[in-house]
């Protein structure tokens, strides 16, 4: 069941706290319709979404190119050069352009996932399900170990369970944390940072916004309880505004380090 | 005396975001320090403020995961 259905179903006059029946209602998004044993749900139709406004964003951008673009060209093409100058060749060098296309995509699709969190009457940012940071991540880390083995060969690998910059009795101790923090700790501090600062994001403002706007329903019952909601609901609307910051932030920094990591593949050394 | 009761989880992830609560101020200070003493390299500090930040939240964010995992 959708929580807000819940808040409003909810009559604060009867019941003081308003729970759920059981707590999985409040991460299990209802079915809207299924095909053949598969059910689809509201986050995978609004992956698709993501996905199409995505590729809408760039194809009406690029569509004709123009000598003079309009207003919303510049904005894309800022965003785009954003992304091309200051991460793919600012970070990877100038062989970066290759990675350039995955880079935008990658960005384009964590922002428009996360900007669903702030959106009125969709306000469920997809990445905050982890399989799709997960995923995302997952292919970041397929991408600079096929990167680093197609490169540098076995030396590669080699470099860091062996790294020859660092003293020899320190070696065996150095190049497991570098294992592990490489292969392991990388891929999974992708997927999490991104997921937690949405879900952090998501439930803040689900509380805020939802339990003022039960206090404010309850303005007949009882006065407080209406002026507590108030306050309540400005809170959530300032973070409101702090979740614009955070949706952008976070998908740069997805971005950002998923170029870290390749540039690390293709120069190593470094 | 009563009884205390709740998940120890909770206080685990506490511990494990105070480290990188320090170190991600450290980073942020020392970036706008240097944004302030060079500006024209502001964008160049931006960058690697972000890196660092991101490299010393891996704790917290382990301890967010053991969390769940607890």
């Amino acid at each position: 069941m959708d929580p807000l259905v819940l808040a409003i179903e909810c009559d604060p006059a009867v019941d003081v706290i308003c729970t759920p029946e059981y707590v999985n209602e409040l991460f299990e998004t209802q079915v809207v319709f299924s095909i053949g044993g598969f059910d689809v749900n509201r986050a995978m139709l609004l992956m698709l979404l993501a996905a199409f406004v995505t590729i809408g964003l760039l194809f009406f951008a690029y569509r004709r190119a123009r000598v003079v673009p309009t207003k919303y060209g510049v904005a894309v093409e800022g965003m785009v050069g954003f992304v091309r100058d200051e991460i793919a060749i600012g970070i990877i060098g100038p062989e970066g352009i290759r990675y350039f296309p995955y880079l935008l995509s990658l960005f384009l699709f964590i922002l428009v996932g996360n900007f669903f969190e702030i959106t009125p009457f969709v306000n469920f940012p997809i990445t905050s399900r982890m399989a799709i940071p997960a995923f995302l991540a997952l292919l970041t880390w397929v991408i600079f170990i096929f990167v680093g083995f197609a490169k540098n060969g076995f030396r590669y690998f080699a470099d860091i369970v062996w790294p020859r910059s660092v003293p020899i009795f320190l070696r065996p101790l150095v190049g497991l944390i570098e294992f592990f923090s490489t292969f392991l700790l990388r891929p999974l501090t992708l997927a999490v940072r991104l997921f937690a600062n949405l879900v952090a994001g998501h439930v803040m403002l689900s509380l805020l916004l939802v339990s003022g706007f039960i206090f404010i329903k309850s303005v007949g019952d009882i006065g407080a309880r209406s002026v507590i909601g108030v306050g309540w609901f400005t809170i959530g609307l300032a973070i409101f505004l702090f979740e614009v910051v955070v949706s952008i932030l976070q998908a740069y920094i997805f971005t950002l380090l998923s170029a870290v990591y390749i540039q690390t593949s293709v120069h190593p050394e470094h | 005396m009563e009884d205390i009761s709740g998940a120890l989880a909770l206080i685990g992830y506490g511990l494990a975001a105070i480290g990188p609560g320090i170190g991600i101020g450290i980073v942020a200070g020392n970036a706008v320090q240097a944004m302030a003493r060079q500006p024209e390299a502001a964008n160049m500090v931006r960058t690697t403020m972000f890196l660092g930040i991101a490299f010393t939240e891996a704790l917290a964010l382990i301890g967010f995961v053991l969390f769940f995992l607890a």
